[in-house]
């Protein structure tokens, strides 16, 4: 392997390797350097898609609506997830968010002489979870290198990473863009997932000249996620973040909190005029906390990028790292890339191949959940609508205790309205997960069966679901001791409105003088009467007869 | 690795070429050549002769190691004489063999998923020149390059 030893400069995967190197790609490609520009563009020849019929639909912009006429952007983006696993990558310091600065150190993740990396078997299982899950190819061997640059939160002065043979590669993931941006299915290429370590936290103080560093990141397991530059615009790149954290919260690789830390996304972002097959100069923004921050984030620098263009400034555009500065809503340079970056990659001596099993790979994928898109799909298939699918599929947690009420035998579209509505609102209102309420799937179920065999109204339904939420208890129950039965005799019901009526006889003249409408005023008595038991339709039937009555 | 032990190499095999590690490296900023590099990728069927000579000073550079004038001119025929060395691999025709990712036959060594706290870590904090109590105080450094 004497070519591993002298290794042409790559910056990043964007840029993709020369054939010789990657054997096992599938696709081919083919890499053209512009020398005036930094800048190497690709052409694959998977790539070649057909011209949009009609440019992505954007939330509210005209003026970004006008530029995609002209324009398409190309965007890809570069996902850093922080895996929960108990110890780092290649040493047993704990791995717990919000300790204490540098008190999860060992000379391994310090890098002090002679101490030498062990790799985690969970990282291997998370990484090729997350593999499957992006329906990738698996490397059966693959390996990891050095990628080396110096900085202060790098101890050893190099990240162990996987450069030329990363774990997974050629994959896809399928995504449902919300209705209130167009809706419709989308799919974006994975080119790549592979394994690497975290490097520790800077912290920059205003005053004075010097930083502070927490290495208690340092060597925290991180899987990169790669995706082709399929992105068209801010809307999908939302999206696609977002199916990323549903999946890795799914497979339960990562808690996914783009606030923490531990889902992080780069954009790479270019723009061509429609119909050019050559990609323009690539810009990469960082610093999105949110997916929204993200989209914004995209719509900004399109904007830019299309300006210049327009203004007959193209060459203004150069490779560079862009910051979004969230308060003034655009973003920034942080620095001009000056060449591109040499990180002279070579394979880490101190760790042997990473070697999976056919049988391993095959136990895996069957233990895998059902993924957010699988679910989705059978949602749709149960005849609900986009909207509630993409509600219930969107939280593991709240998809899994939808299955169990309708496992139960409740009626599918009941249970996703309780869901979608009153729950809902009761967990935002409580700041609570669906993990935390006591009402459990199977009195829910109780209480839709409840409503649909009409032991109990509707409206008495939703009166005792707050205090199943929050007291628990069960649905039977409930009803006995609150003596809740809907009462559905017709003599009954009719006692009570001819007393409505007899106590009313103002507004009795009144409703058969014309005010019809008066109806509902005889109903809420009614109503007050019985507690809210009487049934409705029953009330309202024999209301009308005996309002209409000639007496 | 490969790099320091040829550099180790050199210095014993003739009179040293001094090199001085540079204490503070955050200051300068880099400017990459963009020609000159230590070798370009081949496959196996570029003669060595073509192999590019080192560029000792951007090599230095990019190991944060300053270098006179004097010691490039000295340190460049050596560097070169190492890479010639290996450039005799280029020979082998490799086109019918599957590239081997590493030599050794096993892969493994797993660790399992067992925290472990580090019972020395004061004394790693204490021989932390500039450990300022909490964290490790550094440089303001903004960017990598």
């Amino acid at each position: 392997m004497s070519t591993t030893l002298f290794r042409t400069i790559q910056p990043n995967h964007f840029t993709l390797l020369t054939n010789a190197l990657l054997r096992t790609r599938r696709t081919s490609r083919h890499i053209s350097v512009r020398c005036q520009t930094s800048t190497t563009t690709q052409q694959s020849s998977s790539q070649q898609q057909q011209p949009r019929t009609s440019a992505p639909k954007n939330h509210g912009s005209n003026k970004l609506d006008e530029i995609l006429k002209d324009y398409e952007a190309v965007i890809g983006i570069e996902t850093h997830v922080q895996l929960s696993t108990s110890t780092k990558a290649f040493c047993s310091c704990p791995n717990s968010y919000g300790s204490h600065p540098n008190t999860s150190i060992c000379p391994v993740c310090m890098g002090l002489p002679g101490a030498l990396p062990v790799l985690s078997s969970k990282v291997v299982d998370f990484g090729v979870r997350l593999g499957l899950a992006l329906n990738c190819s698996l490397s059966l061997k693959s390996k990891f290198d050095r990628k080396q640059y110096f900085y202060p939160d790098l101890p050893k002065g190099y990240q162990i990473s996987q450069f030329d043979v990363p774990i997974a590669s050629g994959g896809y993931v399928d995504v449902d863009i919300p209705l209130e941006f167009g809706g419709g299915h989308r799919r974006f290429g994975i080119t790549r997932v592979h394994m690497e370590e975290d490097a520790g936290k800077l912290l920059h103080s205003d005053a004075g000249d010097y930083s502070q560093v927490d290495l208690n990141r340092a060597g925290v397991p991180l899987l990169e996620i790669v995706s082709e530059p399929d992105i068209r615009s801010g809307v999908e790149a939302a999206e696609y973040g977002s199916e990323m954290q549903r999946i890795v919260r799914y497979l339960g690789v990562s808690n996914g909190n783009m606030q923490e830390g531990s889902l992080r996304c780069d954009v790479n972002i270019s723009i061509r005029p429609i119909g050019q097959a050559e990609f323009g100069t690539k810009v990469e923004i960082k610093n999105l906390n949110a997916f929204s921050a993200m989209s914004r984030a995209i719509d900004y620098e399109i904007t830019r990028q299309a300006l210049l263009y327009n203004q007959g400034q193209a060459d203004q555009i150069v490779t560079e790292t862009r910051l979004w500065d969230e308060g003034a809503q655009k973003t920034v340079t942080m620095r001009k890339k000056e060449g591109l970056a040499d990180y002279r990659y070579f394979p880490e001596p101190d760790l042997p191949e990473v070697i999976l099993t056919q049988e391993y790979v095959d136990s895996i994928r069957a233990s895998l959940p059902e993924l957010p898109e699988a679910k989705r799909r059978r949602y749709e298939a149960m005849g609900l609508g986009i909207q509630d699918v993409l509600f219930l599929a969107n939280d593991v947690s709240v998809a899994e205790y939808f299955d169990e009420v309708i496992g139960k035998g409740a009626d599918v579209k009941s249970a996703a309205n309780w869901l979608m509505s009153d729950i809902a609102a009761y967990l935002k209102n409580e700041e609570l997960s669906i993990s935390d309420v006591k009402l459990t799937p199977q009195e829910l179920a109780e209480l839709i069966a409840a409503i649909k065999d009409e032991t109990i109204s509707g409206k008495i339904g939703k009166q005792i679901l707050f205090e199943l939420l929050a007291k628990g208890g069960t649905v039977q129950g409930m009803i006995k001791e609150k003596d809740l039965v809907q009462i559905t005799d017709p003599v009954e019901i009719e006692k009570m409105i001819m007393k409505v009526i007899s106590e009313s006889p103002k507004q009795l003249e009144q409703y058969r003088s014309g005010k019809t409408k008066l109806q509902g005023f005889f109903t809420g008595q009614v109503m007050k009467m019985s507690k809210g038991k009487a049934n409705p339709a029953l009330l309202n039937k024999i209301l009308l007869e005996k309002l209409n009555a000639k007496d | 690795m490969a790099t320091t032990r040829a550099l180790l190499a050199i210095r014993s095999a003739s009179p040293p070429c001094i090199i001085r590690i540079k204490a503070s490296t955050f200051s300068s900023s880099l400017s990459f050549q963009r020609h000159g590099a230590i070798a370009r990728c081949f496959s196996s069927d570029t003669n060595p002769s073509v192999l590019q000579p080192p560029d000792v000073s951007r090599l230095a550079e990019t190991a944060r190691i300053s270098v006179t004038p004097a010691e490039i001119e000295e340190c460049g025929p050596k560097i070169r004489q190492v890479i010639d060395w290996f450039g005799q691999l280029q020979q082998v025709d490799v086109n019918s063999v599957e590239p081997a990712i590493r030599a050794e036959m096993e892969g493994g060594n797993l660790r399992e998923d067992a925290p472990e706290t580090f019972e020395n870590r004061e004394s790693i904090r204490a021989s932390i020149p500039s450990f300022d109590e909490v964290y490790l105080k550094v440089p303001k450094v903004l960017n990598k390059e």
